[in-house]
């Protein structure tokens, strides 16, 4: 029995938007950092979502290597978020403008 | 084998000692004297055997050009060699006076040193270029040498360079020449795009079928370079001014050679000028003005090569006169009385090239003499130099117009003419009128010059000779032997009128001439009363200097002492506040404008660059506080910008 | 016996490996000598090659071919016509003279020496290449050594200048490079969609290009080349750049660099875009005038030689510019001939400043005075210079600016009268400013006791310059021979419009 692609889709939208939102208005850093990870799982599922429909596995091979390079990624994020936290003794987001002009 | 094939030979020899000079003369005990003498008197031995080969057999040589340089299918520029009477007289005049100047320089250079050699190379560089100035066969070649004597003047008179005045005149040579090499210049683009060449005859066997006009201008514009060569009015103040230069540069290069090559462009570009009757009487007019006006400078002249100096000016502007009076008469149909006038020109080329050459290496002995260019401590100098005083006595009188020495016969002849075309033109009576008053002025100040020179109480600078032993003898052989010849020649070489068939046989326009006897001539020239004028304007001048400057019945003094004489003393000393307008125009008008220039340069657009980049660097200062730091906004604006493009994609497709 | 030698890839390996080499070369005295070397290899094979060169045959020779990024038509495409020999040849020249010229640098002597190789393959590169990408690397690889030249070893405003030069010449290179592109582009749809970079191919087609695109694209080319050159309005890089330069880096600039933007014009844009040309011909030609005489009159009013000198060359590139736009055989010819003999003449005169400046400690005209009673060496290199650069005849300036003046006149009539007054004023220019400089009593400004002239690696250098500028003063036809009959085409191309 298949799902249908539209429910999925629908599924990986939602949980676009809640990361986005939670990327746009969460003012914890670490929570910040979770919502791009829901971002990226919505994306993952759409690759998935596509290759079963189109019936190509290359969406499920690019979703694995999402993935990895996600874990990779956080791991470089949270050794940032670290030693940030280590100086500036906050995860308050708005605190932290270090890039500005 | 004919010696005219080594011809090309004639400028190389000096050159080829320029270069032996230049690189060795300092290794030399003599400091290459020999060699400059060796190097100019082969070039001499070749030239005299050459022009008497070409004069005799009246073969013109032209030789096949070779091509110098391919600039395109259609030019090409070219050099080669082209001996005809004109270029032949210019080669013995040429060449005779540089051995006997570099002989004469052997003597009255020794005391300068090392530095003689630098002198001698010099020497040697402008010889070896004049020479080919005077060989070439195209108005280009022509013109490669024009510049390269007049880089040679310029190094000359600035010989003795740390003197600011040496330094300053060089300076206004070079440029003031310069700028009648700028017309000379415009000329020959003139001719180069309308025949393609440059070469005399193919121009002067084209002149009917090219187009009249341009024609004009080039010949306009090509006596622009004279003007500047030859010292002629309105440029002809750096020529007073290069007697900085060593007495033997004067005679050589700003007397007897160089300054001569503007009247020998203008014999070249005769045919062309005689085109247009405007740019005929233009040229004439030129010449009787210079002449005029630089006689008149003569007058008051305070040093002995001043006086030379405007006089050279003065008798140029005779020559030009000459080459102008006959163009125009040609341009009228008088072939055989142009044909005269440009001969005569030419002929007081010669014989003003051999008295004037004198004239300066006597100055030269004078100077040596005595020490001081000033010709009021002069005077008395009869006595201890008789070589010197009777040679130049001889040239004066020649240079006057007395009957019998050279300088009467070519000037007369200039007259004449110039009062034969009053017929067609009324202009040139006034031309007439200007050259029998200059004939009247060059008499005056010649023997004003002699007498303060040689004659009356010895001078300031005459006593401290004497009394500190003086020199024993004048000058050495060296220097003397020069001056006789020179001498002889300024009285003799009007002589060639009567070899053969005779100068203007020889040296004419086209073989428009017709040959006269000794008998002939004298009785043409003295039952004109022209002759009698000009002999009576001579003998006048003369006499005012006897009574004025050796009798003292008249003072000098007294007449230059208040109202328009003086005013009018100091305005010729001022020459006419020439030299202030040339500064006014060279400072304040050009540098002034390129100062201005400079500010603008800097201000304006060097502004506008810098300002850009301000600009540029002011607006990022604004744009760069929309980066917060936060990063939440600039998520937020991503997504808004993501969200922008995903609905206006489907508002396209929808509106598709 | 060079057929089988890929001379022209051996020009550009020797520089390239040279620079390498010299880089990690640490003793001074070592990196000179490994420098010096470098560079006379190319001189050599120039020379060579100037031997080998078949005069009058028309197309490039020595072409080698090689695809490099095939899928965009990029090609690694080199060959040299009558225009670019002369050009390799004097670049070879100028960058050994000036390596010996720079014998006294001592501040990281390897790396400066190591960038004027860099410089050495770039400009050949230029001179090279026969494909407009190939082209471009190698234009802007030429920037990056100049910039270093200037703001390490340059004067006291260097990083101004330096930064100036850059900005200004790079953006000039960015609408070149948009203009290639869009030729590019177009002579890709002309050719059925295959797309290349290669001049011949491009060349080809280039005389069907709509005339409104031809005008455009010209525009942003000849923007780009008019900034290299430079020409009036876009010439104020050039003075600030060569007053902080060092003195071989000047010699290279003015020598070199200049060069590229006037042969980008006659070997890009003309061939490319004959009708573009002939669009913007009255606009080359009034900025080429405005250059001349601007340039020349502005030469007067300096104080600092140096800076007279650069905007003598402001002068000069104008005469090149003037001789192309007449669209004339002996125009273009002699602009040709200009850019080779204002390479040599300007040499000598950067490093107549550099010797001021090392000497007397000063290039400041109204400071100095006399010179030539101290250094009579440097006195005569300076005024074969001056003179050599005033065009005077038999020195190799004077058939250049004499034929660029007959093909104005050719081509414009009367309007010569204004670009010929520039004669009379760099005349006036020079000759004021060696009065002042070299003649007179010694100065007193400056301290003239331990004055000494010129040393062996400064007259060497000079010496050899004023050889080749009598030399080819007196026989210009040794390159007039390579230039003329390669012009020929050109003509042809713009006649065609």
């Amino acid at each position: 029995m298949n799902i249908p692609l539209e429910y999925i889709l629908v599924l990986s939208s939602s949980l676009f938007v809640i990361g986005a939102a939670g990327v746009i208005l969460k003012k914890n850093i670490i929570v910040v950092l979770m919502s791009i990870e829901i971002m990226l799982n919505a994306a993952n599922i759409n690759l998935v979502a596509f290759s079963t429909y189109y019936g190509d596995t290359t969406g499920q091979v690019f979703a694995l290597f999402s993935i990895g390079v996600a874990a990779a990624e956080v791991a470089v994020a949270l050794a940032i978020l670290l030693n940030l936290n280590k100086q500036k003794k906050t995860v308050d987001i708005d605190e932290i403008n270090l890039l500005r002009w | 084998m004919s010696i005219l094939e080594y011809a090309w030979l004639i400028p190389v020899l000096p050159l080829l000692a320029f270069v032996i000079v230049g690189f060795l003369g300092g290794k030399m005990k003599d400091n290459g004297a020999i060699v400059a003498v060796i190097g100019v008197g082969g070039a001499m031995v070749l030239a005299l055997w050459t022009a008497f080969e070409v004069l005799t057999t009246g073969v013109v040589y032209k030789p096949e050009s070779m091509e110098w340089v391919v600039l395109s299918s259609d030019y090409s520029m070219e050099m080669g060699v082209y001996i005809d009477s004109v270029a032949a007289m210019m080669l013995i005049v040429v060449s005779f006076i540089a051995f006997l100047v570099v002989v004469y320089s052997t003597a009255y250079m020794h005391d300068q040193g090392k530095r003689q050699r630098r002198y001698f190379t010099e020497i040697c560089l402008f010889v070896g270029v004049m020479l080919g100035l005077v060989l070439a066969n195209n108005f280009l070649q022509m013109f490669i040498f024009w510049e390269l004597v007049g880089l040679c003047s310029y190094l000359l008179i600035g010989f003795w360079f740390e003197r600011p005045a040496a330094a300053r005149a060089a300076k206004k040579a070079f440029l003031v020449t310069r700028v009648g090499d700028v017309m000379l210049m415009i000329g020959l683009f003139l001719l180069f795009t309308e025949f393609h060449s440059l070469n005399y005859e193919l121009i002067w066997g084209n002149l009917t079928t090219a187009d009249q006009t341009t024609l004009a201008f080039a010949g306009f514009f090509l006596f622009g370079g004279a003007i500047g060569k030859s010292a002629q009015f309105p440029l002809h103040d750096w020529l007073p001014d290069a007697m900085e230069g060593p007495t033997t540069v004067s005679a050589l290069i700003h007397a007897a050679t160089m300054v001569n090559a503007g009247v020998y462009l203008t014999a070249r570009a005769f045919p062309i000028i005689a085109t247009s009757a405007d740019v005929s009487l233009f040229v004439a007019a030129i010449g009787g003005i210079t002449a005029f006006i630089a006689a008149t400078m003569a007058l008051c002249a305070p040093k002995i090569k001043g006086v030379l100096a405007y006089s050279t000016v003065s008798q140029l502007g005779y020559m030009i006169l000459a080459l102008g009076t006959g163009a125009f008469l040609w341009n009228q149909g008088h072939h055989e009385a142009g044909s005269l006038a440009f001969g005569a020109g030419l002929f007081h080329l010669m014989n003003h090239a051999f008295f004037k050459g004198q004239l300066f290496l006597g100055a030269g002995s004078v100077i040596h003499y005595v020490g001081t260019e000033e010709l009021s401590k002069m005077g008395g100098l009869g006595k201890y130099m008789k070589v010197t005083s009777i040679t130049m006595l001889i040239s004066c009188i020649s240079i006057a117009g007395i009957p019998f020495f050279s300088g009467f016969w070519s000037k007369d002849e200039i007259l004449a003419m110039t009062f034969e075309a009053t017929d067609v033109n009324l202009w040139f009576l006034l031309l007439w009128i200007m050259g029998v008053a200059t004939a009247f002025m060059t008499a005056f100040y010649m023997f004003r010059m002699w007498f303060m020179a040689f004659k009356g109480e010895p001078g300031e600078g005459t006593k401290h000779v004497i009394e500190h032993g003086g020199h024993h003898h004048e000058a050495p052989i060296a220097m003397l032997l020069p001056l006789v010849i020179l001498a002889a020649l300024a009285f003799g070489s009007w002589l060639s009128l009567f070899i053969g068939d005779g100068f203007y046989s020889v040296i004419n326009v086209e073989g428009e001439f017709h040959a006269l006897s000794i008998i002939e001539r004298l009785e043409e020239v003295f039952s004109s009363p022209l002759t009698w004028v000009s002999i009576a304007m001579a003998g006048g001048g003369i006499a005012l200097a006897y009574y004025t400057f050796n009798k003292r019945r008249i003072s000098a003094e007294n007449v230059v002492s208040k109202g328009f004489p003086k005013a009018m003393r100091q305005l010729l000393l001022d020459r006419y506040k020439f030299p202030v307008a040339y500064d006014k125009i060279g400072y304040v008008g050009v540098y002034g404008f390129s100062l201005l220039l400079d500010k603008f340069d800097r201000y304006v657009i060097d502004g506008i660059v810098n300002g850009i980049s301000k600009f540029l660097i002011k607006a990022g200062g604004v744009v760069r506080k929309s980066q917060t730091g936060f990063v939440q906004n600039y998520t937020t604006l991503l997504l808004l910008g993501v969200s922008l493009i995903i609905v206006l994609l489907y508002v396209v497709g929808a509106l598709r | 016996m060079l057929e089988n030698i890929p001379i022209l890839s051996l020009l550009l390996l020797f520089p390239l490996v040279g620079a390498l080499v010299t880089f990690f070369v640490k003793d001074q005295k070592k990196a000179k000598i490994t420098a010096l070397v470098f560079s006379a290899i190319p001189l050599i094979l120039s020379l060579l090659m100037l031997t080998e060169y078949v005069q009058n045959y028309g197309p490039y020779q020595f072409e080698e071919t090689y695809s490099w990024i095939g899928s965009l038509g990029i090609q690694y495409m080199l060959g040299v016509d009558g225009i670019s020999v002369p050009m390799v040849f004097l670049s070879t020249l100028l960058v050994f003279l000036a390596i010996i010229f720079s014998w006294d640098i001592d501040h990281r002597t390897n790396q400066y020496m190591a960038l004027l190789l860099v410089l050495e393959l770039g400009v050949l590169g230029v001179f090279m290449s026969l494909d407009y990408f190939l082209f471009y690397i190698f234009w802007e690889v030429v920037l990056i050594p100049m910039y270093f030249l200037i703001s390490v070893w340059g004067g006291p405003r260097k990083s101004y200048a330096a930064i100036k030069f850059f900005i200004y010449t790079h953006i000039a290179s960015l609408v070149m490079l948009l203009g290639i592109f869009a030729l590019y582009f177009e002579a890709g749809s002309y050719n059925g969609g295959n797309y290349s970079f290669s001049m011949e191919v491009i060349n080809s087609v280039s005389p069907m290009f709509g005339a409104t695109f031809q005008a455009i694209v010209f525009g942003a080319l000849f923007f780009g080349f008019a900034v290299k050159m430079p020409m009036f309005p876009f010439h104020t890089w050039l003075p600030d750049a060569h007053v902080e330069a060092p003195t071989a880096g000047s010699v290279l600039l003015a020598g070199l660099l200049l060069k590229m933007g006037s042969y980008g014009i006659i070997r890009v844009a003309f061939p490319a875009l004959p009708s573009g040309a002939q669009d913007w011909q009255w606009v080359m030609v009034v900025l080429a005038i405005a250059s001349i005489v601007y340039g020349a009159v502005m030469c007067l009013a300096q104080k600092d030689l140096k800076k007279m000198v650069a905007y003598s060359s402001i002068s000069h590139m104008g005469i090149v510019l003037l001789g192309f736009a007449t669209f004339t055989e002996i125009g273009i010819a002699a602009g040709v001939f200009q850019m080779f003999s204002h390479g040599l003449i300007t040499a000598v005169l950067f490093m107549m400043c550099g010797i001021m400046q090392h000497k007397a400690g000063t290039r400041n005209i109204p400071r100095l005075g006399g010179l030539a009673a101290k250094m009579p060496y440097a006195a005569a290199f300076m005024m074969i210079g001056f003179m050599a650069s005033l065009g005077l005849p038999g020195m190799v300036g004077f058939v250049a600016e004499f034929s660029v003046f007959t093909a104005t006149y050719d081509a414009f009539g009367w309007l010569l009268l204004i670009p010929v007054i520039s004669v009379a004023i760099t005349a006036a220019y020079y000759i004021w400013a060696m009065q002042r400089v070299l003649f007179g009593p010694v100065t007193t400004e400056i301290d003239t006791a331990h004055l000494h002239d010129v040393n062996w690696y400064e007259a060497l250098p000079l010496a050899v310059l004023c050889g080749f500028i009598v030399l080819f003063g007196m026989f210009p036809q040794l390159i007039m021979g390579y230039i003329t009959p390669a012009i020929e085409g050109i003509v042809t191309l713009l006649g065609v419009i």
